[in-house]
């Protein structure tokens, strides 16, 4: 297992976790219906499809600009809420990221300038069924993994598996937020799309670092 | 649902092609998919720009035009446009006299325009904002943050766009769009659900014999549903709800306007403006201008949005300026 991820591995990364969410779009979509418009499937697998084009047109120096790409893009898409949020998470995540590799704390500290960069743009906070409810999880599992001494990947794997919880556990939950919050208890049943999506998202990038290419 | 399409993919950009050939006297597309009005309003008047999802026809861009709006910019299906054509726009209309941008509140259309308007600050365009949130669906008293931009922003386009026609200044512009965000007031009602003609799924489920007051433009689930009413039963309600919400009196005057969402017939819609007009005469309030047709739809989703706004001097007069535009034309 590698202390530290580079260049090649953070392409692979993103690749796999665009095609993680684009293969799932369906059930995104299908979940966003039962609160909102029933599109978030559909923008997710366009947002994504435009990380793998701008990834495609340019190879990027390095780990930033990688990530750079990747968030420019999404927040380039036409996708309402999606864009902003999940680019600026990206972009927010790629500021964190200096040097040309991520070991484990490395990887950690850009992963919470990340989550802080979404927070800088929505109200939603734990517990409101929205992609936050995935994503803090995940971070504060990857800190406490790095923290711990474990070495990167094993680290996302902990990342990975709090964001699905966390996600998972999104159904239980009471919309406070977003377009869903208007159904009050109806909403109690249901993943959050959102939280869905930051799920993918992780499982994404462990696989990716896991493949050989 | 059947309905005529090619694929889901490009129905952003066919729409807007047919949209730009029927009414090519009036607007024209231009940079990267923006609605612009065919011929410039001169430098020393401030624009108006706005943003929001399509799907929505003939809102917004059909609101681009003189007396109105100078430039539209259509997301996705029911989806906000991302903040890099938000700026694009506002560097499109930038100009001395500033541009103002009338935002209706849902998430995607706050997040793209904080983002675009802080880049926009950065480059030095003056340009200020406005944000429409007069749906009472969340309660009269509920958070600010709470209430969406339904159809009312047409008003704020009407009365903000003939201001700046006459040539006040952004900061003037700005306050009579405040005052008639402020002053209005919009419920929704919905009988039946629209699909997503990305999808082809529903974006909502209503029973046969049910309906939803407060439904969302998007079919966001609203406040309870209820047995259906008559037409004069539900204009009581919502008028009594909206009047509420006003504070509107007796001796004051009101602009009325029925949007029909898709398809609730304009038999409907006159049958209900008829009662809206009765129920206000019996308070006190004067209809003193009104409105029923489809201004902001939501694909085939049945029922309507009621919207009131306060009424005086100035803004009957912004309001009876002269505008021509793809959708609503004052002479």
């Amino acid at each position: 297992m590698p202390q530290a991820i580079g260049r090649e591995e953070v392409a692979r990364m993103l690749r796999a976790a665009a095609r993680e969410v684009i293969e799932q779009r369906a059930e995104l979509s299908r979940l966003d219906s039962f609160g909102g418009d029933g599109d978030h499937g559909t923008t997710m697998a366009r947002a994504m499809e435009s990380v793998l084009a701008a990834l495609d047109a340019a190879p990027a120096a390095g780990i930033k600009d990688l990530l750079q790409q990747a968030g420019s893009a999404i927040m380039g898409c036409d996708g309402g809420a999606t864009g902003p949020l999940f680019g600026s998470f990206f972009l927010a995540l790629a500021e964190g990221a200096a040097g040309e590799t991520l070991d484990a704390a490395a990887l950690a500290g850009a992963c919470e300038a990340g989550l802080a960069g979404v927070k800088k743009n929505t109200r939603a906070r734990l517990g409101d069924k929205t992609l936050i409810d995935a994503l803090e999880p995940a971070v504060s599992a990857l800190r406490a993994a790095a923290s711990a001494g474990l070495e990167v990947l094993s680290a996302l794997e902990h990342a990975a598996g709090a964001a699905a919880e966390g996600a998972r556990a999104s159904a239980l939950l009471r919309a406070r937020f977003g377009r869903a919050k208007n159904l009050g208890e109806r909403s109690v049943g249901h993943e959050d799309p959102g939280a869905l999506s930051v799920a993918l998202i992780f499982r994404g990038l462990l696989l990716g670092g896991r493949s050989d290419g | 649902m059947k309905k005529f399409l090619n694929d889901p993919a490009n129905l952003v950009s066919e729409l807007l092609e047919g949209f730009a050939l029927a009414h090519a006297d009036k607007v024209r597309l231009t940079g990267s998919r923006l609605v612009a009005r065919a011929r410039v309003k001169p430098a020393d008047r401030v624009a108006l720009v706005t943003l929001g999802g399509s799907g929505h026809e003939p809102a917004l861009s059909g609101y681009v035009g003189e007396g109105m709006l100078d430039v539209s910019v259509p997301g996705e299906i029911f989806a906000a446009p991302g903040p890099p054509r938000v700026l694009e726009a506002l560097r499109l209309a930038n100009r001395p006299a500033g541009v103002l941008l009338v935002v209706l509140n849902h998430e995607g259309d706050v997040l793209s325009s904080n983002v675009a308007l802080e880049l926009a600050r950065k480059e030095g365009l003056k340009v200020r904002s406005v944000l429409t949130r007069e749906d009472i669906s969340a309660g009269t008293r509920a958070d600010p943050s709470d209430r969406r931009g339904l159809v009312g922003c047409l008003l704020v386009y009407k009365m903000a766009g003939a201001a700046a026609e006459q040539g006040r200044s952004l900061e003037e512009c700005l306050a009579v769009a405040e005052g008639v965000e402020r002053d209005m007031a919009t419920l929704a009602v919905a009988l039946s659900p629209a699909t997503h003609p990305a999808t082809g799924q529903p974006i909502s489920a209503l029973a046969e014999d049910e309906m939803v007051i407060g439904m969302g433009q998007h079919g966001e689930a609203g406040g309870g549903s209820r047995r259906v009413l008559s037409a004069d039963e539900t204009a009581d309600v919502m008028v009594e709800a909206l009047v509420q919400d006003l504070d509107l009196t007796s001796g004051e005057e009101a602009l009325a306007l029925v949007n029909g969402v898709g398809a609730t017939t304009l038999m409907e819609q006159y049958i209900v403006l008829r009662r809206v007009r009765r129920n206000l005469e019996e308070r006190g309030i004067k209809l003193a201008r009104s409105l029923a047709g489809s201004f902001l739809t939501v694909q085939e989703m049945g029922g309507f949005q009621l919207c009131l706004c306060r009424m005086n001097r100035e803004r009957l007069a912004l309001w009876d300026a002269p505008c021509h535009t793809p959708a609503l034309s004052i002479r």
